[in-house]
């Protein structure tokens, strides 16, 4: 519906363009300039709609995974729902990265990703952060050893193949990890037209995985008002080892990055203060602390100070 | 939960990052040489606003220095790896903007037309698609072109102080015809947009020149240093700076 009135519009200004076209054309009809010039507006035109194209798938994956994350938000230790939301959001995670990632992919092909770089990078970092969530909670659900994963895992899952049949996704991500000879293939995709993937270019992950941050020390201050003190500390272990791989990095002139840095350090703090204080008073009465900062409470603080 | 974080992603992150310095780095090299050859490009065609006989072998000095450019984009095109072009133009666009005006007005003061992209790619040894490799982005030879304008507008007012009364009309009848060109373009609120807008002012201070030769009736008249002449001058380039 709202492709259809996109390219209505679109067909509205390309014959509003026609008709100057042909005013312009009535004094001079064989100016050179304007003929050459006619050729330049239909390549901007081309530039410039393509990328509003992929703004708007953009903000379809951005508002996807802010669902998802505030979806992961509502796992509680005392409702026993892990394994539920977490079964629901990898499902929609894996139907943004089949259909939303595919449609931007499918965009790309024959195009430079980084000309179009600010047009959707919102969304993937975005959606990294969710996934990365995602994947914090199956590392602690499933009791294994596992770690989040970097972009080339990401990359992997972002392997497209063409299909003439609309919206049948083939995913062959199974089909990389068997063939060693995938990574040829991928770089001759320019040439190969049935292929298509996604490019995860790894600043981006990066400064995905530095708002993962801001999660997580939303988690650790929600499970401080339900009382899991645990999940506390837990957030907080994980909080301080992100927070030193991002001081460990040497990265000259990303004002994105160091922002990110900064905005991280305060996240830190926090939590590290929340840890603090479920140390000294406990976990019931450091609630109280964190949300009223710090007023006495008659009833509550008896006993802990 | 706790071994959650991979610490050999920061890593590999690094290695990453460090690779794309010393690209950069290359790059800049780069950069800086062709920046040298735009130089003195420019300083030679400063030439034609202080004496007209001077134009052609401006011209011919300036080609030369374009002509080296040709080398060291080829050079640059080889550091650049394939299909990454966007990810470092930032470092050359501003440059090769410069180097487009350049060739456009050397090409405009030797034959009097505007040169078409595919002419500057080709003196510059780029591409005029991204498919083919190492090339011209449109919106920078557009930029190019606009500055162009501006200087054209300089140059008018100065071939009127140096007697020449039948340049700024051919001149402005040139902007003319590329300012409806511009006007077909579909611009976003860009940089472009904003060099676009100074357009018309430039197309404006061309238009007061002809109009105070044409109402002195100095145009079709070979040029003679009266009193007259000289008011008219003054006018014009007072009239020329309060813009």
């Amino acid at each position: 519906m709202s492709q259809n009135s996109r390219s209505r519009h679109n067909n509205r200004r390309n014959q509003q363009k026609h008709k100057s076209d042909r005013d312009t054309n009535y004094g001079e009809e064989l100016n050179p300039v304007v003929k050459v010039f006619q050729e330049y507006a239909l390549e901007l035109d081309d530039k410039h709609d393509r990328y509003e194209r992929i703004v708007k798938l953009s903000r379809d994956i951005t508002i996807e995974a802010k669902r998802i994350i505030f979806l992961l938000h509502t796992i509680d230790g005392r409702k026993n729902n892990r394994s539920k939301v977490l079964e629901e959001a990898e499902q929609r995670l894996t139907k943004v990265i089949e259909v939303n990632f595919k449609s931007i992919a499918l965009e790309l092909t024959g195009q430079d990703p980084y000309q179009y770089r600010c047009s959707y990078s919102p969304g993937l970092q975005e959606f990294i952060e969710a996934y990365s969530f995602m994947e914090y909670y199956k590392n602690g659900a499933d009791e294994m050893s596992g770690t989040m994963s970097d972009w080339m895992v990401l990359q992997q899952k972002m392997q497209y193949e063409r299909d003439d049949k609309l919206n049948t996704i083939k995913d062959d991500s199974q089909k990389s990890i068997d063939s060693p000879n995938e990574v040829d293939i991928e770089n001759d995709i320019k040439t190969v037209p049935q292929k298509f993937e996604f490019i995860v270019d790894p600043t981006e992950y990066i400064l995905g995985i530095a708002d993962l941050t801001g999660e997580l020390m939303r988690r650790c201050i929600n499970s401080l008002g339900s009382g899991e003190t645990d999940v506390c500390l837990e957030t907080c272990k994980v909080l301080q080892q992100l927070y030193s791989g991002y001081i460990s990095l040497n990265v000259q002139r990303s004002r994105e990055l160091s922002r990110k840095i900064y905005t991280m350090r305060q996240s830190v703090l926090k939590a590290e203060n929340v840890c603090y204080n479920v140390k000294v008073r406990g976990g019931e009465a450091a609630k109280w602390g964190a949300v009223f900062e710090n007023k006495m409470n008659d009833d509550l603080d008896e006993g802990f100070y | 939960m706790a071994n959650f974080v991979n610490l050999e992603v920061f890593s590999n992150y690094q290695k990453y990052i460090d690779n794309e310095q010393e690209i950069r780095e290359n790059i800049r090299i780069k950069v800086r040489e062709i920046e040298q050859f735009v130089k003195e490009a420019t300083i030679q065609l400063q030439a034609i606003h202080s004496d007209l006989s001077k134009i052609d072998s401006a011209c011919q000095a300036a080609r030369k220095q374009i002509a080296s450019c040709a080398g060291v984009y080829k050079q640059l095109s080889e550091i650049i790896p394939h299909g990454q072009y966007y990810r470092y133009s930032d470092h050359w666009t501003y440059i090769t903007q410069r180097l487009v005006f350049l060739i456009a007005m050397v090409v405009y003061l030797e034959a009097g037309f505007l040169v078409k992209r595919e002419t500057v790619a080709e003196m510059l040894g780029l591409q005029v698609s991204h498919t083919q490799g190492f090339h011209l982005d449109i919106e920078d030879y557009l930029m190019g072109i606009l500055q162009m304008a501006s200087e054209l507008s300089r140059f008018a007012t100065n071939s009127v102080t140096m007697g020449d009364y039948d340049r700024p009309l051919n001149i402005s009848h040139f902007m003319a015809n590329l300012n409806s060109g511009f006007r077909l373009l579909n611009l976003k609120n860009d940089g472009l947009r904003k060099r676009f807008d100074a357009l018309k002012y430039d197309v404006k201070k061309i238009e007061e020149v002809v109009y105070d030769i044409s109402i002195r009736g100095l145009r079709n008249e070979t040029p003679q240093p009266t009193a007259e002449n000289a008011v008219s001058n003054e006018t014009t380039s007072a009239e020329a700076k309060s813009d």
